[in-house]
């Protein structure tokens, strides 16, 4: 009999932190192996029962007997997911997808790129680098977002900004409520700190964000001397199923699900409808 | 190896019978005075013998508009197994088969799709000859000749009989109790046989030259021909779920109202639907009927990159009787996009040689 690929394993919430507004990090507790090889730019996806599914990025460097998702509450299964406490359970499906090249990377010079929520998958990129900083070389994390308010991971990245072995770049286009605890951010966009950041053709490039962000960055990068060899970018679609056939992630004639979400920009050209969007 | 028998029409009961003895037997049967549709039938007399393309393709036995996966009750969720039974799907024209072939390649791919399998597996598929109508052009696709992966036994109309090719054991075991119904062929048989299927060939009313139909995809990708058409688009999805090829699903739950518990559900989607490609924070990748008309083309006459990369078109005409707006004439769009790589052919790469 073969098993069911549409078969959840269950995960208890073991604690929900709110990050910013309508945004939480969930730490959930895994009752068997099967994300155990989860790697930095996989996805999942999350079941709440009654509801439905979502995909989500993996956002911890790491996955043992625990798992961290970071959760922005946007839509119907994500609203759900918001009402349940610490101590319930939900479904997880997975890992599923191409996620960074690591071994690509290994030696390298790394830029990651996040805009607004794309930060977590980059989180769990940078956690994977930290936990192994010696294969890899300078490392320059790049985030921006609309609101100053809508900052994620304050406190790592306070922690991440007093290291030597990386550059931070925080840029918000509004200033706006409390920011606590502090972190020194700038006016201003994602492509904005791209030029201030000390990047050369050595470097690779890792991006992810909001869909209507990648050809600004992609122009900044080009600027800076990187080939489309070097840059990486996490593609935003709507995996329904995970295993490639359902449909929902077709991008120009590939499965985002199977050959993504992380693709190499030179893979993807005179791809259609990769980018672009409205 | 095939083998190659005929047998005599006035005996199609014996025939109808022997494959009665494995399952329930599902044929085209007339439902209006146009369409045909695949129905469970009794007797041989309910079968629409003359229907060349049915409302829905045979992809449904095996991959129903709607079916359970997963089911869950309180805190114990569990594997749905499909309830299958036994049949027989006659009366499958060579585009059909072609389609199923498709399919097939699909559901078996990693992970395989253990509820396409099972039915699939459970079922003979009985091909049947046929003469193109003004719309069938499945020889332009390459698939007019029955794909011998799909069926189990393969009946050509040759006048009197029929020339009966059976390709699997068990459709030879069929007919173990009755020798009498199935004759050896003789050097006649064998000539009509070869004879119908030159004639069918020539009998195409309507068609295309594919060689370059990839070029023509990809070089074609923003000739004002997409902007027209995809205008006239009513985003209906009508066209989908009558091809033969098409499986794109969404996943639902479908919570129990009085305990705690329900299923998950499969169900066809259409990547003609206005939200099909949205993601969250609202962002659609293929906002427009014209976007998604050209997606739907190139996905039936180019076929994707990844993960099987062959058309899947079969030339069936399906969605050319069904669409509403008269924008699926593949053949009339096929025709429109290659007069315009001959026209100007200094620009595109694909003249660069």
């Amino acid at each position: 009999m073969i098993s069911s690929p549409f078969l959840p394993t269950k995960a208890t919430i073991r604690s929900m932190i709110p990050l910013a507004p309508d945004n939480y990090l969930f730490q959930l507790q895994l009752s068997d192996a099967s994300m155990r090889n989860c790697r930095p730019g996989q996805f999942i996806e999350l079941w709440v029962p009654g509801v439905g599914e979502c995909p989500i990025s993996v956002c911890s460097g790491s996955v043992d007997g625990m798992m961290e998702l970071c959760i922005r509450q946007v839509g119907r299964v994500t609203t759900a997911l918001f009402q349940k406490q610490e101590g319930d359970w939900i479904g997880l499906r997975g890992p599923y997808g191409e996620g960074f090249p690591l071994d690509e990377y290994k030696g390298k010079d790394l830029v990651l790129i996040a805009g607004g929520l794309g930060v977590a998958p980059i989180r769990s990129l940078w956690q994977y680098i930290l936990d192994n900083r010696d294969d890899f070389g300078k490392l320059i994390i790049i985030y921006g977002m609309r609101h100053s308010i809508d900052l994620l991971f304050r406190a790592e990245f306070k922690i991440l900004m007093r290291r030597r072995d990386i550059e931070v770049y925080i840029a918000a286009e509004e200033i706006e409520g409390p920011a606590l605890p502090p972190v020194s951010l700038q006016l201003g966009r994602v492509t904005d700190m791209l030029r201030l950041a000390p990047i050369d053709d050595n470097f690779q490039a890792a991006i992810c964000g909001p869909p209507v962000m990648y050809k600004y960055v992609i122009k900044e990068l080009e600027e800076k001397g990187l080939t489309h060899q070097s840059i990486w970018l996490s593609l935003e679609r709507h995996m329904k199923c995970g295993v490639g056939k359902c449909g929902h992630c077709f991008v120009g004639g590939q499965f985002t699900c199977r050959k993504g979400p992380v693709f190499r920009l030179s893979d993807l050209e005179f791809l259609p409808e990769v980018i672009e969007c409205s | 190896m095939e083998r190659f028998y005929c047998f005599s029409k006035d005996k199609f009961l014996d025939f109808f019978k022997a494959l009665e003895s494995f399952g329930t037997v599902q044929a085209p049967v007339r439902v209006t005075d146009q369409s045909f549709a695949f129905r469970a039938v009794k007797e041989p007399k309910e079968i629409a013998f003359e229907a060349l393309r049915t409302i829905l393709p045979p992809k449904k036995f095996f991959y129903p508009g709607r079916e359970t996966l997963v089911s869950w009750q309180g805190n114990e969720v569990k594997d749905h197994q499909p309830e299958i039974q036994k049949q027989v799907l006659f009366g499958v024209h060579p585009c059909d088969l072609a389609g199923l072939g498709i399919m097939d390649t699909i559901f078996s791919a990693e992970p395989q799709d253990n509820h396409y399998l099972l039915r699939r597996e459970a079922t003979i598929v009985v091909g049947l000859s046929c003469m193109p109508d003004k719309h069938c052009f499945c020889k332009s696709m390459g698939t007019d000749t029955p794909d011998s992966s799909a069926y189990d036994i393969f009946l050509t109309d040759i006048g009197e009989e029929y020339f009966i090719e059976i390709k699997t054991p068990r459709a030879y075991a069929l007919f173990e109790n009755d020798q009498l119904l199935l004759k050896p062929i003789t050097e006649e048989h064998r000539e009509k046989y070869k004879d119908f299927w030159l004639k069918r060939s020539e009998a195409f009313q309507i068609g295309f030259a594919s060689d370059n139909l990839r070029a023509t995809m990809d070089m074609e990708w923003d000739n004002p021909v997409w902007e027209e058409l995809g205008n006239r688009c009513l985003s209906c999805g009508n066209c989908v779920p009558v091809c033969p090829t098409c499986y794109c699903f969404d996943v639902i739950d479908v919570a129990s109202l009085h305990e705690d518990g329900g299923e998950r559900i499969r169900e066809w989607d259409a990547c003609q639907f206005t939200g099909f490609a949205k993601v969250a924070g609202d962002f659609n990748f293929r906002p427009g009927p014209v976007d998604r008309l050209k997606f739907w083309y190139r996905h039936k006459l180019h076929g994707f990159e990844d993960p099987h990369g062959m058309p899947t078109c079969v030339g069936c005409g399906r969605c050319t009787v069904s669409c509403p707006s008269g924008i699926d004439d593949i053949v009339g769009t096929v025709l429109r996009l290659q007069a315009k790589v001959e026209e100007e052919p200094k620009k595109g790469p694909a003249n660069d040689k």
